[in-house]
């Protein structure tokens, strides 16, 4: 298997969730930061931010009545 | 003709430096969330970040991307190569977490179904071996149907028809039978 083979094959297993069992053992016994969960937070925290912040951004903006 | 002692001793690679190349060198980072962390910071720079987002806009697929940096940590003996295929996930989740925020195009590269299937045709189409008269099926066309009117002149058209038949006089000479045989010397 080329490198960048094994390169994909990690990437779709982190993508649908999976991580490799000692990883797993390593965040039930030292609590791993960087888990699939963290960056699916990290998305919702994202869109959530960039949500509230297009919402006062119109706030902001004045009317012009025709 | 000399000899030529230029080249490498046999075994010479077994009395070299082991720590000549940073990959030859225990690794810097060995702890999972340190290795992530590092790639992120790097990630984040501003001439990394343009890179990135310039490399996913000419349609180069993530893990390539991901791929490529790995590579470039491993040489430098930052990450050990198994390291660097564990954190090749959270890399490429990171850089799509940031392509959506910012409106950027990018392709996972995950999906089989996109994917074209190499066929000796489409390889023999792509170096330009196949000619069109080989992707056409002899066998279908037909015969081939007579032209309405034979072509006249040149090497292999028709004959004219008052060309056609030579006069009986010219047929018999062509034949040697008006030529009278001479007789004289042989009596």
């Amino acid at each position: 298997m080329k490198f960048q083979d094994a390169v994909k094959k990690s990437i779709k297993a982190f993508v649908d969730g999976k991580m490799p069992k000692t990883l797993m053992e390593m965040k039930a016994e030292e609590g791993l930061m960087f888990t699939p969960d963290y960056f699916d937070e990290l998305e919702a925290s994202l869109v959530e931010e960039k949500g509230s912040s297009k919402k006062s951004k119109k706030k902001e903006e004045p009317e012009y009545e025709a | 003709m000399k000899p030529d002692f230029k080249g490498p001793i046999p075994g010479a690679n077994l009395l070299a430096d082991p720590r000549k190349y940073p990959w030859h060198r225990p690794p810097e980072i060995v702890e999972y969330d340190e290795a992530v962390d590092y790639m992120l910071n790097k990630i984040s720079e501003d001439e990394q970040s343009e890179l990135i987002y310039s490399l996913l806009q000419i349609d180069i697929n993530i893990p390539t991307v991901v791929s490529s940096m790995l590579m470039q940590a491993i040489s430098r003996g930052k990450i050990p190569i198994d390291l660097a295929v564990l954190i090749a996930g959270p890399m490429a989740r990171y850089i799509e977490i940031i392509a959506k925020m910012e409106g950027y195009k990018y392709d996972m590269g995950l999906d089989e179904s996109d994917r074209i299937k190499v066929t000796p045709t489409l390889l023999k189409q792509a170096l330009g071996i196949i000619d069109n008269e080989e992707t056409e099926d002899p066998m279908q066309e037909g015969p081939i149907a007579a032209p309405a009117e034979i072509p006249m002149g040149g090497l292999m058209g028709g004959i004219p028809e008052e060309e056609g038949i030579a006069p009986e006089d010219e047929q018999a000479a062509m034949l040697g039978l008006n030529v009278e045989e001479d007789t004289d010397g042989l009596a």
